[in-house]
């Protein structure tokens, strides 16, 4: 089959796999629609029904669906995200946790939270109102800045290095959000307490449309650039004769993964993991060639983050499990296979 | 087709390459030789702008950091020295890369017929689907070099082909089809500058040498001119003998 219908096929039947896993979160939960299904109720609202009570209209479209569209751009964006940097620094264990990216948002984010009532009068209007999605993002570029400089010189990329920088900029984040915790006022807690759990309780419309339109831009940069990030695997030189303007490359995968993982972590915290497992699995069926895994990891985070939640929250129904415990579950021994795997290469 | 004066390269204030001058034609095999560290693969990276800087190299009458860099993918091409990289992809995929220069998402028919011929020609069609990080290291270097050659497989005049080291871990058959395939794109116009050990070899295929020692030049020109006793045994602190090549009548070196 030809490279481009093979990867079509793949993008199709993956598209279908969330389009029925959408269906079936949209039927999960303990919200009781007097008998009537979801779907219908989401069909009467679409059709602008005015006999629809409105506490189904609120669950259907402000809780379910809401949440349920939440989970797939956030489980996409951080999939590439994970992808991108994996092409990067040529390493199937460069995440946005593993490298500190996620930390670095934190602790902006958590910074943000507990003072920004201290500076936020003399900050214009716009950047008020997206204080943390803003120091979020800031938090994750610096970090990333931070670990790409530590971690490679000429071109190459020293793993070790690299996840061991990852390990400090953690830890620091983590001290600091620990003061952090520990100064904070009851209201500020319950905002800091979410960001370190990770959720998508919290998933409102305003925020899915700033999500797509991180989204839109994001991959409009990124989804092409699977020759590139394949050429990347020769070395940045190799790469360069090939065509490839590695520099720039460069700038826009750290750019737009800052972008990308701080506005998951401003809106749902932090979520690890997807970045690793995704990945993995794709390089399973098609190694590492980006062409395909690197499209691919944007329906298949989707799916992954879809169904994690949806189990989160009906596993201990009424109640839900912090999604984080779900995806570490999975992305812990993940990480340990392919440590296993690149024993000898590391 | 490409001319470089006064090349100058430090690294922490040592002299790697001291002003040195290259200048080749069209049509040129140009092969550069001379002991470990004495600047060889430090030369052709800084012809190959890989090295940025203030050097002023001219490709084709144009200084090369003007040139775009998909348009100069098309006009030249590198082959450099692969140690350690892993590469988790199939062979066919590793030598389309040298095609990426040419499409954007599906690979034309010239593509893939760059990429068998060359496949065919370095002898690895056999091993296109083999996982390229299970290759031994003679099959890896032949990967490369199709794919190297795959990226100049085009309707320019006048390409120009970088190698360094292209022989290493290649055995003797290899070896002769590496430089017979690196010659028949000499013979078209196209030129090659190749960094190489072996001198017996480079004397057989090269129209001009480059000796160096030390970051300088110590000799440049025809074989004959540069393969003289005298430059050579200077050049490698060792003892040579040159007599002629009973068939070829090229110039050829005995150690000891």
């Amino acid at each position: 089959m030809k490279t481009q219908s093979k990867l079509y096929f793949y993008l199709i039947v993956n598209a279908l796999l969330l389009v029925i896993l959408a269906v079936m979160a949209l039927y999960t939960g303990v919200y009781d629609f007097n008998g009537a299904s979801p779907f219908s109720v989401l069909g009467q609202l679409i059709q602008g029904d005015p006999g629809l009570a409105l506490n189904d209209k609120y669950v259907i479209w402000d809780v379910r669906a809401a949440r349920i569209i939440m989970a797939i751009l956030i489980g996409s964006m951080l999939a590439v995200s994970g992808t991108s940097l994996q092409g990067l620094f040529k390493n199937p264990l460069a995440t946005g946790e593993a490298i500190g990216l996620t930390s670095g948002a934190t602790l902006l984010a958590a910074i943000a939270i507990v003072l920004g009532g201290h500076f936020k009068q003399y900050l214009p209007e716009v950047v008020q109102f997206s204080l943390v999605g803003i120091s979020a993002f800031l938090g994750a570029l610096l970090a990333m800045m931070l670990v790409y400089r530590i971690s490679t010189s000429a071109g190459k990329t020293n793993v070790v290095m690299m996840l061991l920088s990852g390990v400090a900029i953690t830890s620091i984040g983590f001290s600091i959000t620990g003061f952090l915790i520990y100064i904070s006022k009851d209201e500020q807690l319950r905002d800091l307490t979410f960001w370190n759990m990770g959720s998508l309780a919290a998933a409102t419309w305003t925020k899915n449309i700033v999500l797509t339109v991180v989204l839109i831009i994001s991959y409009a940069v990124l989804l092409p650039k699977g020759k590139a990030l394949n050429a990347m695997m020769l070395g940045e030189k190799d790469a360069e004769h090939l065509g490839i303007n590695v520099e720039k490359l460069k700038k826009q995968i750290v750019i737009i993964t800052s972008l990308m993982v701080g506005t998951c972590v401003a809106f749902s915290g932090t979520i690890g993991f997807i970045g690793l497992i995704v990945p993995y699995i794709l390089r399973l069926l098609f190694k590492s060639d980006y062409v395909f895994i690197l499209p691919l990891s944007a329906v298949l985070g989707s799916i992954l983050l879809l169904t994690a939640d949806t189990i989160s929250r009906s596993i201990v129904a009424p109640s839900e499990l912090p999604i984080g415990i779900l995806t570490s579950l999975i992305g812990g021994p993940v990480f340990i296979a392919i440590l296993i795997k690149f024993k000898k290469s590391l | 087709m490409i001319k470089a004066h006064q090349i100058n390269y430090l690294h922490r204030n040592f002299h790697i390459l001291d002003g040195v001058d290259v200048s080749l034609d069209y049509g040129e095999f140009l092969a550069i030789v001379g002991p470990n560290g004495a600047g060889k693969s430090s030369l052709l990276s800084v012809l190959a702008n890989e090295v940025k800087g203030k050097q002023k190299i001219v490709f084709k009458d144009k200084p090369i950091t003007d040139w775009d860099v998909r348009e100069l993918s098309r006009h030249k091409s590198k082959f450099s020295q692969h140690n350690s990289n892993e590469i988790p992809l199939q062979v066919k995929d590793v030598v389309m890369m040298g095609r990426y220069p040419y499409f954007d998402t599906q690979p034309a028919k010239e593509d893939l017929e760059a990429m068998n011929n060359m496949m065919y020609e370095t002898d690895i069609f056999h091993l296109k689907d083999r996982d390229y990080n299970t290759l031994s290291g003679g099959e890896k270097q032949r990967v490369h070099l199709s794919r190297v050659m795959a990226q100049l497989q085009n309707e320019i005049a006048h390409k120009l082909v970088f190698l360094d080291e292209p022989l290493n871990n290649l055995d003797i058959k290899h070896q002769y089809k590496a430089l017979e395939i690196i010659k028949n794109f000499t013979a078209k116009a196209n030129s090659a500058i190749v960094v190489m050990h072996d001198l017996n070899l480079a004397a057989q295929f090269a129209d001009k040498i480059l000796l160096m020692k030390s970051g300088k030049v110590s000799a440049y020109g025809t074989p004959e001119e540069v393969f003289t006793a005298q430059n050579i045994s200077q050049a490698y602190n060792f003892p040579c003998t040159i007599c002629g090549h009973p068939i070829t009548n090229n110039p050829m070196i005995i150690f000891g």
